[in-house]
């Protein structure tokens, strides 16, 4: 059965469906560790830590317990755990959120339920580093 | 659309279930449970016990394997376990190594 697997290579942020390589429906439940390359869309309930070298969406229904790790992060659900971005955070409204965000840009949707730390590194405009 | 991909290049360690359709493109360890189909992919690698209502295997898999409905081993695919299915099918060029109990 053939499939796409090729990772996205357009700069886009606007991402659809076929653009994900792996897809955990909202049906699926994980325990365990989940790892590797490409991006990833998680709709469905995992427990446990999750890595991969692509994008990362826990869309609006998700839960994930435990820490993720991905090149960009867009939560719209539930998420219990640290996250380490290599580029942008994004809490959306939806998003029920406890741990602590690192990121190059962490962006919080009015809405969004938060608890816990943001840790965005940026250099200050030189306004302010005075 | 309740469908589950398991991308090449991704890995997953630990206990996977799902009320719908799962393929594997990448690798699985542990456990994989679905009520729907199974597909493992060309290239996949499967090191779990499969239960699912059928199953397809055109990859590796190396546990044993309960499917509801059928079991189909394709051309390429390699399956290393005991098969309880009530339907089994294996296509020339498929390797198997295990027990088949079709429930008679």
């Amino acid at each position: 059965m053939a499939r796409s697997t090729a990772a996205s290579t357009n700069a886009n942020r606007e991402r659809t469906e076929s653009d994900f390589a792996s897809v955990l429906a909202s049906g699926t439940r994980v325990r365990g560790r989940v790892r590797g390359d490409g991006d990833l869309r998680i709709e469905g309930h995992i427990e446990g830590d999750v890595a991969v070298s692509g994008d990362l969406a826990i869309e609006d229904g998700a839960a994930v317990k435990g820490d993720v790790q991905a090149a960009n992060v867009t939560v719209g659900g539930e998420l219990t755990g640290d996250v380490s971005a290599r580029g942008a955070v994004v809490i959306r409204a939806t998003a029920r959120v406890a741990g602590t965000m690192g990121g190059s840009e962490v962006s919080l949707e009015e809405g969004a339920s938060f608890d816990g730390r943001i840790e965005a590194e940026f250099d200050l405009p030189p306004e302010l580093t005075r | 659309m309740a469908q589950t991909i398991i991308g090449h290049g991704l890995t997953i360690e630990g206990e996977i279930t799902s009320d719908d359709e799962v393929t594997v493109a990448g690798t699985v360890r542990g456990r994989l449970s679905s009520e729907g189909a199974v597909i493992v992919d060309t290239g996949a690698v499967v090191e779990a016990d499969v239960s699912a209502g059928s199953l397809s295997v055109g990859g590796s898999v190396t546990g044993n394997v309960t499917a509801s409905d059928r079991v189909d081993l394709l051309t390429g695919g390699r399956l290393v376990g005991d098969v309880k299915a009530a339907r089994i099918t294996i296509q020339d060029g498929a390797s198997f190594k295990g027990n088949v109990d079709m429930d008679v």
